[in-house]
């Protein structure tokens, strides 16, 4: 008994913050009104239900759903019919590699993206340069260290294995002879072999391979949509606390993951950029991380904003499906590329303990790494909004078990 | 008499920083040497066709996000000074191919000076100020270059979110030119979701405002930084309403929205605060 007592003691000593509130420990599971409309906000139930992308119009389309299926999983789709999207996005874990740097045919500058919730993400990419996830499954199939395939390529490989399925969801397949296609053709600034090979293609040739590479990227873009966060240990707390259940409540998480949950939206402040249902406010942060060894500077959104601008395959390009006044989210983008010089998107927190190494090109091997770098941050250096407060060691360790009180599997479409 | 209130009032202006107009001659580039740069604190450029200088003086010592003011002093290449010229200024992001849609306020001083008021930013980032001279018929165009325009300030560190915040959804502007309402499209407002408000402007007497302009900026005055999006007027509806799209706030906390108004009635900025819990 004295024991208990003095443990709890240097608890209350410890942490000012709980002494302010502490009436015995089930007050750590008592949550003033204030605090309980923040947890709703956090909480899965929160999240709208989801609507149809505007810009394509085969999402939702259940049979554009099982083609994009088997074409996310299609390595015929790369260079040496070894890559998919599946290699960096493994289904069995959780769609996201745990490598520091993507790697395909060769290795990227970047960190995999987690997929979860993606579909609620107006940008995708770190840097926000694609605007739907259409768009984005395009990007990596003509990088060159992704898939190294071309557009042309893509519609050959359809032609020849897809033609039934394809012509099912998205009518009938242009006329080409696919047999005289250069097949190293693609619009590609810095590869000019390709380039060329591209451009002198006759235009009609060029639109129908277009339409091809298209309707990939968007039953594509239709099945990432379906991968979806579930109920984590923590939603099931919040449902327990706006459901007044504080014996259940209790049973759902220990007392250091709810410590860590009131520093994560109090003291420490996570929910300036952490909010909302995804854990993220999809905006673009520039959190002075380190450049990783041996990459070049990386300027991360402020090159993604002219990108986004002049992408062909934006919501605005005549291969979106969208009204140009359903494109807000492209429209009225802010510009500054000062305040994003070196920003990077704000990543969903849902189960990000089972996604190491962390920001966008994997410079942190943990999630106490990470947890010490926004602590340690130098507050010169500091943007106000990344003030954490000053957290102690233990502090750190409540928002590590916090943190991975948000695992929980995905769902999406299985077939 | 004029060279002297000309003198009078860039000396005001300057507050104090310059102790003497200094003449520092232009050398080198060949029609750069009839020009002359009487102003150490201002920046100078001779216009593309070569007929005049513009320095600019920035009245708080930086172009930053929100309102600003500005004087121009206009020579021509005989270091004479320009009156009675039409000036125009336009900011300018050059990597995105867009301005603001609001038309600041010069006013002529005499003395080949110019007085720019109400030269409204909505965000930061690469700005260019594009001075437009006419005299005679004859137009020529200087473009002075703001490279980094709002970093990071630190001076928002010490910005402390007041006890009381006043989130009326009706305002009257700043020097009482108008009344203002909005309704956003959502209530309540929420965070990470694009929406539109509907504004109504009227004059002081009640009339509604039609063929107005409003320049949107908003802030979280706490941390320094805007939103994620760039606002803008897209209808007028009748009635003085307008509908402004793109709010989106990617914060819960406190947000100051200003709508940087222009119209016949007049020039004027009203400010909105939100409180944003989620
Ligand atoms: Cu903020």
């Amino acid at each position: 008994m004295k024991k208990v007592y003095i443990s709890i003691l240097c608890t209350l000593l410890m942490h000012v913050w709980v002494a302010s509130s502490w009436a015995g420990e089930s007050s750590l599971h008592k949550w003033s009104q204030k605090e309980i409309e923040i947890l709703k906000g956090l909480h899965m139930g929160s999240l709208p239900p989801l609507r149809k992308d505007p810009s394509n119009r085969y999402d939702q389309v259940p049979e554009a759903i099982a083609l994009g299926r088997k074409f996310f999983f299609e390595n015929r789709f790369s260079g040496n019919k070894k890559v998919s999207c599946a290699t960096c996005h493994p289904e069995n874990m959780n769609f996201a590699d745990n490598l520091p740097l993507a790697h395909g045919m060769g290795t990227t500058s970047r960190r995999t993206m987690p997929l979860q919730g993606v579909a609620y993400s107006p940008w995708l990419f770190w840097d926000g340069r694609k605007d739907s996830t259409w768009s984005q499954a395009l990007g990596p199939i003509e990088s060159p260290v992704e898939h190294g395939f071309t557009r042309t390529q893509i519609a050959v490989v359809v032609i020849r294995f897809y033609s039934d399925e394809y012509e099912k969801v998205f009518g009938p397949l242009p006329e080409i002879d696919i047999d005289k296609l250069p097949l190293q053709a693609k619009p590609s600034p810095d590869e000019p072999g390709p380039l060329k090979a591209w451009v002198t293609l006759p235009e009609e040739t060029r639109e129908a391979i277009n339409r091809i590479y298209v309707n990939v990227g968007k039953a594509i873009g239709a099945f990432v949509r379906t991968i979806m966060p579930t109920p984590s240990r923590f939603d099931r707390y919040v449902q327990a606390i706006i459901d007044g259940d504080v014996k259940q409540a209790e049973s759902i998480l220990n007392e250091n993951e709810v410590r860590g949950l009131r520093l994560f939206i109090g003291k420490a402040k996570c929910i300036n950029c952490h909010n909302g249902p995804m854990l993220t406010d999809y905006d673009f942060h520039a959190i002075g991380v380190p450049d990783a060894e041996g990459l070049p500077p990386d300027n991360g959104r402020a090159e993604g904003i002219p990108k986004v601008l002049n992408d062909e395959f934006n919501c605005l390009s005549p291969y979106s499906d969208a009204k140009p006044r359903q494109c807000r989210t492209l429209r009225f983008m802010s510009t500054d590329v000062v305040k994003y010089r070196r920003a990077f998107k704000t990543p969903t927190l849902r189960n990000v303990a089972e996604r190491p190494p962390y920001m966008h090109a994997g410079q942190f091997a943990t999630l106490h790494d990470v947890l010490h770098f926004y602590r340690d941050m130098p507050e010169e250096k500091r943007p106000p909004d990344l003030a954490h407060g000053n957290l102690t060691d233990d502090e750190l360790v409540y928002l590590e078990e916090f943190l991975k009180t948000l695992s929980a599997p995905l769902e999406y479409f299985k077939e | 008499m004029k060279k002297t209130l000309y003198i009078l009032l860039v000396f005001l202006f300057l507050g104090g920083c310059v102790t003497t107009p200094e003449r520092q001659s232009v050398a080198k580039d060949e029609h750069k040497e009839k020009f002359t740069k009487h102003y150490k604190s201002s920046m100078f450029k001779v216009t593309e066709k070569g007929l005049y200088s513009v320095e600019l003086v920035l009245k708080s010592g930086e172009l930053k996000k929100g309102a600003n003011e500005v004087n121009l002093i206009i020579h021509d290449n005989k270091d004479r000074d320009v009156v009675d010229a039409e000036i125009t200024i336009q900011p300018w992001m050059p990597e995105m191919g867009h301005g603001i849609d609001i038309e600041p306020v010069i006013e002529e001083k005499g003395g080949g000076l110019y007085h720019v008021s109400n030269l409204v930013l909505t965000m930061g980032g690469h700005w260019e100020l594009r001075v437009g001279i006419t005299k005679a018929g004859v137009s020529d165009m200087a473009v002075f270059d703001f490279p980094r325009v709002g970093g990071m300030k630190m001076k928002h560190r010490h910005v402390k979110r007041p006890d009381k915040i006043d989130i009326s959804t009706v305002q009257v502007s700043e020097n009482r030119t108008y009344k203002v309402s909005y309704i956003p499209e959502i209530t309540p407002v929420r965070i990470n979701t694009i929406h539109s408000w509907t504004v109504k402007i009227t004059d002081s007497k009640g009339n509604p405002v039609t063929g107005a302009r409003i320049a949107v900026e908003a802030d979280m005055p706490e941390h320094g930084h805007g939103l994620p999006t760039a606002p803008e007027v897209v209808e007028e509806l009748p009635g003085g309403e307008y509908i402004i799209d793109g709010m989106k706030f990617q914060m819960p906390g406190w947000w100051v929205v200003k709508l940087h108004i222009s119209s016949p009635v007049g020039k004027d900025t009203v400010t909105f605060q939100l409180d944003i819990s989620r």
